[in-house]
């Protein structure tokens, strides 16, 4: 299990890196939505790039290309 | 095999549906089953396409349907909301299927079996498509298709629907599956057992699923290191690149638009030429008359108004097949977003809106790329705001005529051409704040999402992409162009009848005399307009006689005088303010006619053109105001 404290949002994973999926914890169609696209509890997601004003991000998620903005990207929690 | 006959009276043809993921394929696998769709058109209500082919295997005529391509069948979106309804035998028009074919990505297996789970809890009988498994073989990944089989409770069949391999096999059993065994739903009861159960039924239903695809994947997905880099990865690299990237898009956005404005044009001449030539023809054919009048300058003049677009639309869906094809279109949404984000419009809506600097009309026929209803309105609404090529002679006549050519801050740039770029400029500021206040306004709700796959690079499929051009060039003639040509027909029985009058006769009323003052100065306005554009068609030559004759027109505009008066009629105030109203007024009806055609409703022609006349007056009337309060 995650600690309180270290909860942190896939917005802020950095480019280049990778982390741990920990949930969508959302009931809004957006989570469900990105729920259904595969990012569930426990899967690595990568940051690999950012469109040339910083928003959306792309993401690798089960071994494809995922672009979702900053603002639904808050919607994911992470494990450290 | 067993002579395959599906449930009931073996003269019926069988009803497939296809589902799937967009990008995995799909539209590809449908070519090679089925070849030219023998219907399109939409469901009923809906703008979510209809897409429906036949063929015959082994004497059995198979119907098939299919689906626009989605993630899920949770009916979250208009498209989720037709493919449910379809496969649950609910949509008009459609047969219950008897087979349901669900094409998977066979390299990206785990995020595919989401909805093909989906869809074998429907009980229907199934068959799996597994898609691209050359691409997945490249990249090192194998999927075991008998143990994929065993797992799923249905047939999976591997094909490669360019080649054709496989395509035979999975014929035979679409045809074996009606009589078959009906697959088990996925077993998720162990996976919901370890989710708090306090959390909503869709959220639940989500994370079990994938918790059942992750042990069905470890079962029939295995990957090794590929022989070497796939060349399709390495072009992935150059596209996804930070500055190869950006630069590689502007290139292409660049030859997009390039294409659509300057090489159309020759083809489009050629067209109108043609069209002129049988003109004559025939005219020299029929006596002088009504007949002949009716059929030069009313079908005649409408056949040639509609084909004039088809180079344009044909080009630009050229483009975008192409674009979709090898995965591009949705890197170039994601490129963009950010720019159209505060427009209330997403990264969608940027190659419509491009192509709408070259005419509204292949503009808004692209929105259909756009699967959010709203977003695509909303780029329907604003599309026309975009200064098309048509406008540019205007513009190039009255900046070249009244505007000082002197130069602003620098010596190489010069008042008219800045004025120039303020009118396009204008035109995309008007269209964001209209957009921006409609998405705050009329078409408030709730965040749009915009999470979107990006597709790696693949080579586009020759027959996929002819058929996408073929379809929107077909369903323009067929569906605008026969209303367009009904316009001009009608137009000119309104011109033509009642036979005109001699104008200041004592036998017209008043408001026959205002007409005919109307008429006048439309025609002339029409003359000006012919002129200016014979203008910008010449303007590339050096021919001096031709230089002239420009000139002449200009210098005609520059004398022009109100009636019986020496006012001038043109100042810059007033040149200003034409230039400011042909920018925002909405002066096509082709491209009322396709707004009415691609929104399925007369609403929004008419909102188009009410707000665009009142956004065109007004500033019109304040660019005049503020020019002659200034004195010029």
């Amino acid at each position: 299990m995650t600690r309180i404290f270290t909860v942190r949002s896939l917005e802020q994973v950095g480019v280049g890196q990778t982390a741990a999926v920990a949930d969508v914890p959302g009931a809004d169609p957006i989570s469900l939505r990105l729920l259904e696209m595969g990012l569930t509890p426990g899967i690595e997601v990568a940051v690999v790039g950012a469109a040339p004003l910083g928003d959306p991000v792309e993401l690798e998620v089960r071994g494809y290309r995922l672009s979702i903005r900053r603002r639904e990207a808050a919607l994911v929690t992470v494990a450290s | 095999m067993a002579e395959a006959v599906g449930p009931g009276d073996p003269t019926r043809p069988l009803t497939v549906v296809l589902v799937g993921n967009p990008n995995t394929g799909k539209s590809t696998l449908f070519t090679a089953l089925a070849g030219i769709p023998t219907r399109i058109g939409n469901y009923p209500g809906v703008t979510v396409e209809e897409k429906v082919g036949r063929f015959v295997h082994r004497r059995r005529a198979v119907d098939l349907v299919d689906l626009p391509g989605t993630y899920s069948l949770a009916a979250q979106s208009p498209d989720e909301a037709v493919a449910v309804d379809v496969l649950r035998g609910r949509m008009p028009g459609v047969a219950p299927p008897d087979c349901v074919v669900v094409v998977a990505d066979a390299t990206n297996l785990s995020r595919n079996l989401f909805l093909a789970s989906q869809a074998l809890e429907l009980g229907l009988p199934t068959v799996v498509a597994l898609s691209l498994v050359d691409v997945a073989a490249e990249r090192g990944i194998t999927v075991d298709a008998s143990a994929l089989a065993r797992r799923l409770g249905c047939p999976v069949v591997p094909v490669v629907a360019p080649t054709g391999s496989g395509i035979a096999t999975l014929r035979d059993e679409i045809l074996a599956a009606p009589a078959g065994p009906r697959p088990p739903a996925p077993d998720l009861a162990a996976h919901l057992a370890a989710i708090d159960a306090a959390r909503p039924a869709p959220a639940r239903q989500a994370i079990a699923r994938y918790a059942w695809i992750d042990d069905v994947v470890a079962e029939a997905v295995t990957r090794s290191r590929p022989a070497r880099r796939p060349l399709a990865d390495t072009i992935d690299g150059v596209l996804t690149h930070r500055v190869w990237g950006t630069l590689v898009f502007a290139l292409v956005m660049l030859a997009l638009f390039a294409s659509i404005f300057r090489l159309a044009a020759p083809l489009m001449d050629l067209l109108s030429a043609g069209v002129d030539s049988v003109a004559v023809g025939v005219g020299g054919l029929l006596p002088p008359g009504a007949l002949r009048s009716l059929f030069v300058d009313g079908v005649l003049a409408g056949v040639g108004g509609v084909v004039v677009f088809v180079p344009q639309i044909a080009l630009l869906f050229l483009f975008i097949a192409l674009l979709e094809g090898c995965g591009y279109l949705s890197r170039a949404a994601f490129l963009m977003d950010r720019l159209l984000v505060g427009a209330g419009l997403s990264g969608k809506s940027f190659i419509p809106l491009l192509s709408s600097f070259a005419c509204a009309i292949p503009g808004i026929m692209a929105t259909r790329t756009i699967e959010n209803r709203r977003d695509r309105l909303l780029t329907i609404l604003v599309a026309p705001l975009m200064s098309c090529s048509a406008r540019l002679p205007v513009y190039l006549l009255l900046c070249g005529a009244f505007v000082p050519d002197v130069a602003v801050g620098f010596s190489w740039l010069r008042l008219p051409a800045l004025v120039l770029v303020a009118l396009y400029a204008l035109g995309v500021a008007v269209a964001a704040a209209v957009a921006g206040v409609l998405s705050r306004t009329l078409f408030r709700g709730p965040p749009q999402p915009f999470v979107m796959e990006l597709p790696g690079w693949r080579w586009p499929q020759a027959a996929v992409v002819l058929e996408r051009v073929r379809e929107a060039a077909w369903s323009f003639l067929k569906n605008a162009g026969t209303l367009i040509l009904a316009m001009s027909i009608v137009i000119w029985a309104l011109g033509s009848y009642p036979k005109p009058v001699l104008p200041d006769g004592p036998e017209l009323s008043a408001a026959e005399r205002q007409g005919e003052a109307l008429r006048q100065s439309f025609l002339r306005a029409r003359a000006l307009g012919a002129e200016g554009e014979e203008h910008h068609d010449r303007q590339g030559d050096v021919d001096p006689a031709e230089e002239e004759g420009a000139t002449m027109l200009v210098r005609r505009l520059k004398a022009a005088t109100w009636d019986g008066t020496d006012r001038k009629v043109f100042s810059l105030s007033v040149a200003l303010s034409i230039m400011v109203f042909f920018a925002l007024c909405a002066q096509c009806a082709s491209t009322l006619v396709i707004i009415g055609k691609e929104t399925g409703s007369w609403v929004w022609p008419v909102v188009t053109f009410a707000y665009m006349t009142v956004l065109a007056w007004l500033g019109a009337f304040a660019v005049y105001q503020l020019g002659t309060a200034l004195g010029w």
